[in-house]
């Protein structure tokens, strides 16, 4: 979209896919209530591999990518993250949460914590951590995200641009496998687009598995191994970006991409 | 066409209502003939009441008398104070034995060295120091206040709080002209800052192996006489139970409330049940059950004390109450923050210690004290079971021979301790939520 089209390199990212697999779904359902969000949905992906998904709003894209790290529950069908399978056993829940980041619409930063101890959290209390050894990473990914001055601030004090990009620097400390994005730049402002969008770009740049909820088509194009529409529901056609823009297939993704591009 | 402005516009001074006492004056009290009228009738209702209340209380008012009849004959129309200062002792400590008064004074001291560091700038571990008050520090103050035999329990219970309120104070000496914590200290100390971190646990925890034996040996050989929670009474009483109720109710309104948010149903079920039952009876009623039909339900010969009794019953009646403020608090922490700390990791317990109760405990300040100050005052009932707590003990002087019929005054000076207690918490509450709220807006 419009923010990337400012993006000095437009070229697309090489590949950093692996052939081994990393998330497998297989006859994934999920109903709230008497509605059936999550249709048969089978999916997978592999090391180092950068998905974009989208589609239209209810869609079930959130509720997807929730399902992987089990803030949603599936009520049918597996799901294995890492060589590990996702049921009731809370061990296994909490494995896979840490070997998971993900960054969401609203931040979800911890208001009470300054942005260091925000960092620390999770590896002082989660992996153990010496703490003066999690600051130390901290303050890194801190300057991976460009924003180290502002460590000793609370989250309340931060544009929301630089919120996002502690939240992702926050999951980064955990040093997951795997990183997943839910519509990270549909509350920002325009000018904050761009900002969180090339920490992405950049962490993409480092081989990491990605799953990405969003409608920033440039950022797409530029990243993404595969992109993946989904309605109603189901996966209704997924394929490299060049080809799902340049040459969908299905009605409803003709139908979609008219409407946002 | 850009419309420009040439000049700057000057400051003017503020309208007059703004600035000086008169204008203020003008504005609020006599803006109209209405007004005036009020403004002036009231100023005269304040006037008598003020002026009768001082004339009573301080000019006319006598302060050194015998008894009663003495206070008539030199002011009739004054408030005989003589007879509250006579009776000060037993409004503070009731009959507590007058040779032994220092045990309670000490019990206080300690628990205000106890509390001190949570005040102070650049000590750390403020949350183990609170945690200790509320687990340690009552053993004890209750051994100080009690006596008697202690068994091997009380021994090591007291030995811990020894050890721990000793190095929870050079803790925060040291935090507080250092910066560093007592284990950074000691270990610079030591000269070890080199040593691996095993070692240093290990002569870590040497350190708190040897000091705790040192006090317990040394605590073998000390001990103080009996006093039978009878003779405890005053304001001396009303402060153990409304203390003991206020550091319990905290912890167990919090498990009370995470009981009623639980996934299992017979735990939802069980503390629904429970904080709804203490909620809808009255304290008065619970300390009734708690000291007639408590004594029913345990075994054969096993009687505990009606303070122990009175106490539980507090207890269990302040943390329902608390159970639901905290719940509030807790319905108000957004569902982001449960999926933010889930997402890093964080189980139910790291999740609840970490990040939300920290947040719901600071929307939850005001209602907090609020409760307190209510356990503080509801207290007073226990005078009703026959407890003779800071209100029995103002009622009583009324009883006593010298002092017959002496109500009035007991009964002031009793509201204007409650008053300055409570409007002390209150006030503190305050200052506390303006100082947490700093720098963390949402
Ligand atoms: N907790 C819930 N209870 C009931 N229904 C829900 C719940 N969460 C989501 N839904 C419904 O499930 C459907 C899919 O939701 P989901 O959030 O996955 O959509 P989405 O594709 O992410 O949409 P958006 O682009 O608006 O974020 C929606 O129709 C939504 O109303
Ligand atoms: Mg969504």
């Amino acid at each position: 979209m419009a923010s990337m089209d400012t993006q000095e390199t437009p070229a697309q990212l090489a590949s950093a896919a692996s052939s081994e697999v990393i998330i497998e779904l297989d006859k994934v359902n999920k109903w709230y209530g008497d509605f059936h969000v999550l249709k048969d949905i089978d999916l997978v992906v592999h090391k180092g591999e950068r998905i974009v998904v989208c589609g239209p709003s209810g869609s079930g894209k959130s509720t997807l990518i929730r399902c992987i790290n089990h803030l949603e529950e599936h009520q049918a069908g597996s799901i294995v993250v890492d060589g590990i399978t996702l049921d009731k056993n809370l061990k296994h829940i909490d494995h896979i949460r840490t070997e998971v980041g993900m960054v969401f619409q609203s931040f979800n930063l911890f208001p009470h914590l300054s942005i260091l101890e925000n960092l620390t959290l999770g590896p002082i209390w989660v992996r153990k951590m010496p703490k003066a050894e999690a600051q130390e990473t901290a303050m890194k990914y801190l300057e991976r995200v460009k924003i180290p001055e502002q460590a000793d601030k609370y989250p309340g004090q931060l544009s929301g641009g630089q919120q996002q990009r502690v939240a992702i620097a926050r999951s980064l400390c955990m040093n997951p496998k795997i990183m997943l994005f839910d519509e990270p730049t549909s509350a920002l402002d325009p000018e904050m687009i761009k900002e969180v969008l090339d920490v992405m770009v950049e962490l993409a740049d480092t081989g990491m598995t990605m799953v990405v909820v969003t409608h920033e088509m440039g950022f797409a194009k530029i990243v993404a191994d595969r992109v993946i529409f989904m309605d109603e529901g189901d996966i209704v056609e997924q394929n490299e970006p060049f080809e799902f823009f340049g040459n969908p297939q299905h009605e409803r993704t003709k139908l979609f991409l008219s409407q946002i591009l | 066409m850009a419309i420009v402005k040439a000049e700057k516009t000057p400051a003017r001074a503020a309208p007059i209502s703004e600035s000086s006492l008169i204008g203020w004056m003008r504005m609020h009290l006599f803006s109209s003939t209405f007004n005036s009228i009020l403004t002036v009738i009231s100023l005269y209702i304040i006037y008598i009441t003020v002026f009768g209340v001082w004339k009573w209380g301080v000019t006319d008012a006598v302060w050194v008398a015998g008894n009663r009849r003495e206070c008539f004959n030199i002011s009739i129309n004054g408030a005989c104070w003589a007879g509250v200062i006579t009776w000060l002792d037993n409004i503070f400590y009731g009959r507590y034995p007058r040779e032994d008064l220092w045990r309670v004074n000490l019990g206080g001291l300690l628990l205000f060295i106890w509390m001190a560091p949570l005040w102070l700038p650049r000590v750390k571990a403020k949350v183990f120091i609170g945690l200790t008050t509320v687990f340690l520090y009552p053993f004890l103050a209750g051994y100080l206040f009690a006596g008697g035999e202690k068994g091997i329990f009380m021994q090591v219970m007291i030995t811990a709080a020894i050890v721990c309120l000793l190095g929870n104070t050079t803790h925060s000496i040291i935090g507080l002209f250092t910066g560093r914590s007592l284990p950074e200290f000691l270990i610079r100390l030591l000269g070890k800052n080199a040593a691996s971190e095993k070692s240093q646990r290990n002569i870590l925890l040497g350190i708190l192996v040897l000091s705790f034996a040192v006090v317990y040996i040394w605590q073998m050989g000390w001990s103080v006489e009996v006093v039978p929670w009878t003779k405890w009474g005053g304001l001396f009483l009303t402060l153990v139970i409304s203390g003991v109720g206020i550091a319990s109710a905290l912890p167990g309104g919090i498990i009370l409330a995470l009981g009623r948010r639980s996934k299992l149903p017979v735990v939802r079920v069980l503390s629904t049940a429970f904080i709804e039952l203490f909620r809808s009876v009255p304290l008065i009623t619970v300390l009734f059950m708690a000291t007639t039909m408590f004594p029913l339900f345990m075994p054969e010969g096993f009687v505990l004390n009606k303070l122990v009794q009175v106490i539980i019953a507090v207890c269990l009646f302040n943390a329902c109450y608390m159970a639901e403020t905290v719940r509030a608090g807790l319905q108000a922490i957004p569902k982001g923050q449960f999926e933010g700390a889930h997402t890093i990791g964080l189980g139910y317990v790291g999740t609840m210690s970490l990040v939300v109760m920290p947040q719901a405990l600071k929307h939850m300040i005001p209602n907090i004290v609020g409760s307190f100050i209510g356990l503080l005052k509801d207290t007073t009932l226990v005078s009703i079971i026959g407890l003779f707590d800071i209100l029995g003990m103002l009622r009583s002087i009324s009883r006593d021979t010298p002092w017959l019929g002496l109500h009035k005054e007991p009964l002031i000076f009793g509201a204007a301790l409650f008053f300055l207690i409570c409007f002390g918490m209150s006030k503190y509450s305050r200052h506390l939520e303006v100082k947490l709220s700093t720098g963390n807006k949402h």
